[in-house]
């Protein structure tokens, strides 16, 4: 295989899954502080690229927009939280996620009568310029995407790693009911951390929709796809769901370029399964088969 | 009690069925009959749906791939090779059930949201086949496919085939019914609340999780071969991520607990979205069926069916919340088992159990015997790792090294079910009953290992069913008296005392006619009354031929108690003996007994 085709296939994938890898980083987080996983989490991306659009093509300056569109999304999401899990924090395991589910259609309906069927263009940041690396040619765009990847990771790390809140994060993610007998208020913090995963994802949505537009049914997409890299992480660490994420970019890009742009989602989603079979013990026989797999995040 | 429910069941059916029937009568025109052949398609799917998701709690949401595979079946059968509707239907909803068996049985051994992942990555891999295979028509679909017909006799008027789509969906609910009143259904309930209990009493967790996910593929088929003949067209779109999820929310308004629920939600979702269309609202419909699974979830998950139950419960006069239960056991309730092997035979042979955790051994190198017609006690200070030695032996952990043998044969790589299969009952430290099912259904679940009806037998309702029904609720029954929980038959577990569920589940343990009975901690949450009646229920379950090995912590419990004691300390065995011998033994007033000892010498 020649080099060129390659990073032509695999910066491009790296770009995309920058997306999956904020999308992996957003599933893991708000499953660690709610026992909950959030099928809602690739509709904040959705959202995201589709009111920045929105707002640009109503002359709003990017920058505002930009942040407007973040807004939303930590907004929703933090009302998601509110409205639809805080009052069922006793209910079934299985119901609660049947809500998210809910809720993921709910915000696909709303984004279908508010802005359309048709895909919303937003213009590049700074043009829609090319630029070459490695001599696979891509758009500037692209360079936004891993920017702003980068700095969110960042962020997001020193978060956990260096505050207060981030530190109790990681409790949570540790043990959740030992974390909210030792004085974390669950309460507050599951808010803010769905705010957080909203806002991240719709960020991503946001830097993407320039290189892919904005559709109002990309969410399951981008769901589906950011939940490979987190399960990769074992729904535990933010770090391997994220590198993850970027993998499964990689993977889709690599099957559209080597094998068929028709078959990527389905290789993709093969890929998932299949190693959803192999971390699910399904290879396991016999008693130690009895602890894999488990229920909760 | 199970006259109301004959009742209940009658009731529910006529409250369906006559509005269905009278509907096309009334309404007969080609529209208001074209809603009614949506729903009736509809309704075929959910019934399944209900079974896999409401009752089992297996979150396959991608289970509309199967509608797919089914309209596909019949669009290509019956365009392009003219095959009797009817019969291509049947064979799409072989050809799923197939498919699903083939993908079930690796699938279905995930839990929870990663099956929930992995079901709709399927259905999301089916939309992508359905586009890139050319024989389906690609993205195009296949387009003229004929109208509904059954045995040669192509249906013309749009009525027929309306009472033809609901036949279907009410043989859909009729297999749901059968299953929901048999063992199987209560293996599915049991195994949606605790996977630990169901197989504690014998269930196979994963063959019925797999055989729901055949069961619902093949009523989803159905409904897609239904719905492809009153489109007269199939493309990949058809059963879609919407229309997916359409289905979920039809079962979720209907109902998650009641096989109606999903006819019930179908009807309601079909009308609301046609109402929609007729408004000029049809791109709310995502919105409207989003907002409504969330409400209903959040405000009644029982739904719309769930409801209706409570209201004829209420009138009925069904609420048992609040009886008033008394023990009075009566011993002459249960027969001595008559297969017991004779006393002083060796039942259970530990050799060298060998279980660490990580550095940790919690059980090290222990072998012991328990005899046959013996109370056998296992005591110890906290951590003597008695639990572990327990699920070591029940079934819930695998050994780094040694043997498990009952009666010689070994059986530690079994699992739980296989080991209750075997003989073997058990109860639990912390309480594990199946709280979405009655005290007498609880204990009818521990005769699985003594019934055989299948699931073909099942659906079909075969009379060896009722009469092997009934005769577990005899000995259901029995097992509760014999404990003394007479009354108690139809409240739910939880409405009872902590003391009361103890017995509940001694009672399930008990309708297994085990063998050998593993109690674990069997006293710990009980008063002083109830730890005296607990020992005098353990010493007539002695008498009846079963062995019982239990673990304790109450001293009083076992000293009285017990023919054998072993004692365990830091994953060892430190004594092995007569109560009396182990009283006196010095490794165990220095380990454990300690200050205690003497309180009951000195109490005795």
């Amino acid at each position: 295989m020649d080099s060129q085709t390659f990073f032509q296939l695999l910066l491009p994938g790296l770009t995309t899954g920058c997306v999956y890898a904020l999308v992996a980083l957003g599933f893991v987080l708000t499953a660690n502080v709610s026992g909950v996983v959030n099928f809602a989490q690739g509709e904040f991306v959705m959202l995201g690229g589709i009111v920045a659009a929105a707002l640009v093509a109503m002359h709003v300056p990017t920058a505002l927009a930009v942040v407007g569109a973040t807004l939303t999304g930590a907004a929703v999401a933090a009302l998601q939280e509110r409205l639809t899990l805080a009052p069922v924090r006793q209910t079934p395991h299985f119901i609660r996620i049947t809500i998210t589910l809910g809720v993921a259609v709910v915000l696909r309906g709303i984004a279908l009568i508010l802005f359309g069927k048709d895909p919303l263009f937003l213009p590049g940041f700074t043009g829609d310029g090319v630029f070459t690396l490695f001599g696979a040619v891509l758009p500037i765009q692209s360079l936004w995407v891993w920017i702003a990847t980068a700095a969110l990771l960042a962020g997001t790390f020193w978060f956990l790693k260096f505050t207060d809140v981030g530190r109790a994060v990681r409790a949570c993610s540790t043990n959740l009911r030992a974390a909210r007998l030792m004085g974390v208020n669950a309460e507050r913090l599951t808010l803010l951390v769905f705010a957080l995963a909203g806002g991240t994802g719709a960020l991503a949505g946001i830097v993407i929709t320039p290189i892919v537009l904005a559709n109002w049914d990309a969410g399951v997409a981008y769901g589906l796809k950011g939940f490979i890299g987190a399960i990769l992480g074992g729904f535990r660490s933010p770090a391997v769901a994220v590198l993850g994420g970027l993998g499964i970019g990689v993977v889709e890009s690599m099957a559209a370029g080597y094998v068929s742009s028709g078959y990527k989602d389905a290789i993709v989603y093969g890929v998932l399964i299949a190693y959803l079979l192999v971390r699910g013990g399904v290879f396991v026989f016999g008693r130690a088969s009895l602890n894999t797999g488990s229920n909760e995040p | 009690m199970s006259d109301l429910r004959a009742y209940k069941r009658t009731l529910a059916l006529a409250a369906f069925a006559i509005p269905i029937v009278i509907y096309p009568l009334v309404y007969s025109g080609s529209y208001p009959v074209g809603v009614g052949i949506i729903a009736g398609a509809m309704a075929a799917g959910t019934v399944g749906f209900v079974l896999l998701i409401g009752y089992a709690h297996q979150l396959a949401f991608g289970q509309a791939g199967f509608l797919m595979v089914g309209g596909y079946t019949s669009a290509i059968l019956c365009t392009h090779y003219k095959f009797d509707p009817f019969f291509a239907l049947l064979i799409g909803v072989c050809l799923s059930m197939l498919i699903a068996y083939v993908i079930g049985r690796p699938i279905m051994k995930l839990r929870g949201f990663v099956l929930a992942m992995a079901s709709l990555a399927m259905q999301l891999i089916f939309i992508v086949l359905a586009i890139e295979i050319e024989f389906g028509g690609g993205a195009m679909g296949t387009h003229g496919v004929p109208k509904f017909g059954m045995f040669g006799i192509t249906f013309t008027s749009d009525i027929a085939f309306y009472y033809a789509a609901w036949a279907i969906a009410f043989v859909c609910v009729a297999i749901g019914l059968n299953i929901d009143r048999s063992r199987i259904g209560r293996a599915l309930k049991a195994i949606a609340t605790s996977e630990t209990a169901a197989g504690s009493v014998g269930i196979e967790i994963v063959k019925y999780k797999v055989q729901m996910f055949v069961v619902s593929a093949g009523m989803a088929s159905a409904a897609g071969s239904l719905g492809v003949h009153y489109l007269r067209a199939m493309d990949p779109n058809v059963y879609g991520f919407a229309y997916s999820l359409n289905l979920l929310t039809a079962v979720i308004i209907g109902g998650l607990t009641s096989v109606w629920g999903g006819a019930l939600g179908a009807t309601v979702i079909t009308g609301l979205r046609e109402l929609l269309r007729g408004l000029g609202l049809p791109l709310w419909e995502s919105i409207i069926m989003g907002t409504l699974t969330v409400v209903v979830l959040i405000t009644f998950p029982g739904g719309l069916a769930g409801a209706m139950g409570a209201v004829f419960d209420r009138i009925a006069g069904r609420n048992r919340k609040f009886a008033n239960v008394t023990v009075a056991p009566d011993p002459s309730a249960l027969a001595p088992i008559s297969d017991a092997p004779p006393k002083g035979a060796v039942m259970l042979e530990v050799e060298n159990a060998d279980r660490a955790f990580g550095n940790l051994k919690a059980v090290n190198k222990v072998s012991f015997k328990v005899e046959a017609g013996m109370i056998t006690a296992l005591i110890g200070p906290n951590g003597a790792g008695k639990t572990t030695l327990f699920n070591l032996i029940g079934g819930y952990q695998p050994l780094n090294g040694g043997t498990v043998k009952f009666l010689g044969v070994p059986i530690e790589t079994l699992l739980p079910n296989e080991i209750a299969e075997r003989g073997i009952g058990r109860t639990f430290q912390n309480l594990q009953l199946f709280d979405n099912m009655t005290v007498l259904e609880n204990v009818m679940c521990g005769r699985y290992r003594l019934n055989s009806a299948g699931i073909f037998a099942i659906s079909a309702r075969l009379p060896m069913v009722a009469r092997e029904e009934e005769a577990t609720r005899q000995a259901a029954r029995a097992a509760l008296a014999f404990v003394g929980l007479q009354g108690a038959e139809d409240m739910l577990p939880t409405a009872l005392s902590f003391g009361h569920q103890r017995l509940v589940e001694v009672a399930r343990a008990l309708a297994l006619s085990p063998k050998l009975l593993l109690m674990d901690e069997p006293a710990s949450g009980l008063n002083d009354t109830e730890t005296e009646r607990l020992a005098e229920l353990i010493l007539r379950i002695a008498a009846l031929g079963i062995t019982v090995l239990l673990v304790e912590h109450d001293m009083r419990v076992v000293m009285g108690l017990a023919d054998q004691i072993v004692v365990m300390h830091h994953g060892e065995k430190i004594a092995d003996d007569t109560a009396d011998n182990v009283r006196a033994h010095p490794a165990v007033i220095a380990a454990y007994l300690g200050q205690e000892a003497h309180l009951v010498e000195t109490a005795s």
